[in-house]
């Protein structure tokens, strides 16, 4: 509970620190817009080849797209830590997160927050309210719940992955140069999984889950049964990696070295 | 309990050696050697609750890697180590409650937010409210217009004694500072100082001081701790270290009219004392006195009664950078 609270005080501070730069969050929205109309431009060019991708149609398509922006959205906002290496490791601030009595990957990562990408979730919304307009969607009252839950699972899953893969650097002093193929991978996870090679689909599936990020829990949200399965095990796949990464990081800090003086 | 006990306190790293050229770097792919270095070899350290510590050793003397296993960021390799009653590494969460961390070379404070901002951060983390202590650090180290600027707009002057206040705001009973002085004026300096003289004599604060800047240790410590390749080398009070390693004083004359060397020397003969002449002014000359067995005044009344006629003289004590100097080249 305590961590809450200071968890609230580091956003509180982050938020006033960055609203200072007003113009920098209207520059922020507008890029964030800008890249992903490119995305969904890509899709609609698609779909000016053909009507169905297999076996989905255009808004479907666009809808799981829109859907896969939330978690996406978050995970940018509070584990932004691509630059962990180059700032913690090499230039030794960890020496400093390790001084103060709060959980170091809690630390790290209220360092790293970045508030003003919540707008993405905005984008989202918009995405997927466009996808639903061309659909017939019959929502019930529990599914906004599982909507939250969902992606509460999928950024889960993110951050897992991503955690794991920044352990890496508390156990060696190289670069590795993972982060971005696996953050290209991740992209897959917004595309309907079926289209896939089977091999692909495993391994979105089983091994760096991101179809439980977009496709999964999406689908579920379009009335497609078929992945029911998989949407209901979104929150738990989530669990699992999270709980795997923050054992890595736990035993990374032991291995941690230092950074020279 | 003592503030801090170490006993065999050792940290090796493995270290990976590359081989020469392409082809070692290709037979490095499969085969690797690695080396292990020990930085802290054994060391043992006592320190007492209230007292003030110099901590001293060349780069790389294995000084940083003590103080980051002191601190808990680093995990001894062997041996018994006990700060405030706590394990450091394994104990990290509640064991940093009980320290405070300055590393000069590195903020301690948010970079992008505003210096009282940052207070009311770590007040939470540490979850303490003491206004009255708080405002009284910022007070004695003059602080109060740099509140509300952000870190990354102050001098390194100003910055530093932000840290200090930002190190000390949970009321730590030791606090590890590591070059803290380091590129500041005297002024700032001399204001550092005696802030930590009162933290210290007012709540008893137990200080490990880590500097290249000698004359910090010489105003705050009575004792000294010197580290070389991993090992300590000294430890004890500041006055014994210059009676062991000191080369005594010296004195620096200047005469009324040019007197012989051999002369001078034949005066002191009884006395371990050795002369040089000045080479641009034939009129001065220095005694180098021996050891710590003779003062002075020894001296100078040798050369008064046997009519050395002095103008001018000056005593010079030995200054514990000289110390320091000699017992670093000769190991």
């Amino acid at each position: 509970m305590a961590q809450l609270q200071i968890f609230t005080q580091y956003l509180k501070q982050y938020l006033k620190a960055r609203l200072a730069y007003r113009l920098d969050l209207v520059v922020k929205f507008i890029t964030d817009l800008i890249s992903q109309s490119f995305n969904l431009i890509f899709i609609l060019v698609v779909f000016g080849h053909t009507q169905t991708l297999g076996g989905w149609n255009q808004s479907e398509v666009v809808f799981i797209y829109g859907y896969f922006l939330l978690p996406w959205a978050i995970f940018g906002t509070f584990f932004n830590l691509w630059s962990f290496n180059d700032k913690y490791i090499i230039k030794g601030e960890l020496d400093r997160v390790l001084t103060r009595p709060v959980h170091s990957l809690l630390q790290v990562i209220m360092e790293s927050m970045t508030p003003e990408s919540l707008l993405g979730v905005v984008t989202g919304l918009i995405v997927m309210g466009y996808g639903a307009s061309g659909l017939d969607l019959q929502w019930t009252w529990y599914d906004p719940i599982l909507l939250i839950l969902f992606t509460i699972g999928g950024v889960l899953v993110y951050a897992g992955i991503f955690i794991a893969l920044t352990s890496i650097s508390l156990y060696t002093d190289s670069k590795t140069d993972i982060q971005p193929i696996v953050f290209n991978v991740s992209n897959y996870g917004r595309y309907p999984v079926n289209i896939f090679n089977r091999i692909v689909q495993f391994v979105l599936t089983w091994m760096l889950p991101f179809a439980f990020v977009g496709f999964y829990p999406a689908s579920f949200l379009l009335d497609r049964g078929d992945w029911r399965i998989y949407a209901y095990l979104t929150p738990v796949v989530g669990i699992v990696y999270f709980a795997i990464a923050v054992l890595l990081w736990n035993r990374g800090i032991r291995h941690y070295r230092g950074a020279g003086n | 309990m003592n503030a801090i006990e170490a006993e065999k306190l050792t940290k090796e790293f493995q270290i990976y050696q590359s081989r020469k050229g392409l082809t070692g770097a290709f037979r490095d792919l499969f085969n690797r050697n690695y080396r292990s270095i020990r930085a802290v070899n054994e060391v043992n350290i006592s320190i007492p609750k209230g007292e003030m510590v110099g901590y001293i050793g060349e780069n790389g003397a294995g000084k940083s890697t003590t103080i980051k296993m002191l601190t808990g960021i680093l995990q001894p390799s062997s041996g018994e180590l006990k700060v405030n009653g706590f394990d450091p590494h394994n104990q990290r969460e509640e064991f940093v409650k009980t320290i405070g961390v300055v590393f000069g070379q590195r903020s301690q404070l948010w970079w992008d937010i505003a210096v009282q901002e940052s207070f009311t951060l770590l007040q939470k983390v540490y979850r303490v409210d003491n206004k009255k202590l708080l405002d009284r650090m910022i007070d004695v180290l003059n602080i109060g217009e740099l509140l509300d600027q952000p870190v990354r707009k102050l001098s390194l002057g100003q910055r530093m004694r932000c840290e200090l206040v930002a190190s000390l705001i949970h009321q730590p009973s030791l606090l590890f500072l590591d070059e803290p002085t380091i590129g500041l004026d005297v002024l700032v300096k001399e204001n550092i100082r005696q802030f930590l003289r009162e933290m210290n004599q007012e709540f008893g604060t137990t200080i490990l001081l880590t500097t290249h800047d000698l004359t910090d240790i010489e105003a705050l410590c009575s004792r000294v701790i010197m580290l070389d390749k991993g090992n300590i080398i000294y430890d004890g009070g500041l006055t014994q270290l210059k009676q062991e390693w000191g080369e005594g004083k010296k004195i620096h004359l200047e005469l009324d009219q040019e007197v012989s060397l051999e002369h001078l020397g034949k005066v002191t003969e009884t006395l371990p004392v050795s002369w040089t002449k000045n080479e641009a002014n034939a009129k001065l000359f220095t005694a180098q006195l021996q050891g710590n067995s003779i003062t002075a005044s020894e001296v100078l009344s040798l050369l008064v009664t046997s009519g050395v006629p002095i103008h001018e003289m000056q005593i010079q004590e030995v200054s514990t950078e000289e110390i320091v100097r000699k017992i670093y080249q000769e190991g």
